[in-house]
């Protein structure tokens, strides 16, 4: 199949190159503020504002930081962040099911309005999904 | 703080976070690549074609569909685009195609990406597709319900 398929292969590899560089110039920058964040008292302030909330979604407070960077900016942004936490594999796949309903919103919601979907109906599927799957998924995983 | 230790412990987190997402997003790259050439897509819609009256759209929907699932929003709204321009979809068509594209979305690569810091992949992929699917059909029905009663 791959060697039928050569140039497709080539030109995967190049999109994956692609990807991947836009990836990296998101997280590596991500990585290095979150980490310095953790090294002042901003991290445990958020850590501790988003605690009771994040607990909700069963998740440690500091996870607020990867669901505001993944939502405001987008996916790559989030999985920088998570990047650099400890999480346990259900605190992850946790965080994982939550921002892959809503992530991106400003970007996103924008081309699915565009599509002809009202913004404000977009905006309450994604974030009602993700707040929902999250509380189920705290409670049976 | 130590500088040298700061910059060393984020430098080396980094590069191997974007170490082990090459590991995964280039040979997806590929076997995606090779799936769009091969015209797996195509092949599976006509497969897909009784999940249509499931979710009671058109036929012509599937394929653009399963486009924006696999490739993702930005790949499948340039042919749920074409489509539209070409007349094959309703305007019903295109909200359930749009709603469920909201929950699921180039689903291997953001998978992919976060099994690559710690997540259950197929755990995360089934979810997305459940749901979509389950949001789907409930739209599906909420708009039919709407347009009765503007007939009555």
């Amino acid at each position: 199949m791959i060697i039928l398929y050569k140039e497709s292969a080539i030109r995967g590899f190049g999109k994956g190159i692609k990807t991947l560089w836009a990836l990296t110039k998101i997280v590596v920058p991500v990585y290095f503020i979150v980490t310095f964040l953790g090294y002042t008292p901003v991290l445990d302030k958020i850590s501790n504002l988003f605690e009771p909330m994040m607990n909700i979604l069963g998740l440690p407070g500091e996870a607020s930081l990867p669901l505001v960077l993944g939502n405001a900016i987008n996916l790559y942004a989030g999985v920088g962040a998570m990047a650099t936490m400890t999480l346990t594999v259900k605190q992850a796949t946790i965080l994982a099911i939550i921002l892959s309903f809503s992530h991106s919103l400003l970007l996103e919601s924008a081309v699915a309005n565009k599509a002809g979907v009202n913004l404000g109906l977009v905006v309450f599927i994604r974030i009602g999904l993700a707040l929902l799957s999250g509380i189920f998924f705290n409670m049976i995983l | 703080m130590d500088i040298t230790v700061y910059l060393k412990e984020s430098f080396m987190g980094s590069m191997s976070s974007v170490l082990t997402m090459a590991i995964i997003i280039i040979p997806l790259m590929v076997v995606m690549e090779i799936l769009k050439d091969a015209k797996v897509l195509e092949k599976l819609s006509l497969r897909l074609t009784p999940m249509a009256s499931f979710l009671d759209i058109s036929k012509e929907s599937i394929f653009p569909l399963i486009i924006g699932i696999v490739f993702g929003l930005s790949y499948g709204a340039g042919i749920i685009i074409d489509s539209t321009e070409d007349g094959n979809l309703s305007k019903k068509d295109l909200y359930i195609i749009v709603i469920f594209l909201l929950a699921c979305h180039a689903i291997f690569e953001d998978t992919f990406i976060f099994a690559a810091v710690g997540a259950k992949l197929w755990l995360v992929l089934g979810v997305r597709l459940i749901v979509a699917i389950i949001i789907s059909y409930i739209a599906s029905k909420l708009i039919d319900a709407k347009k009765l009663s503007k007939e009555y």
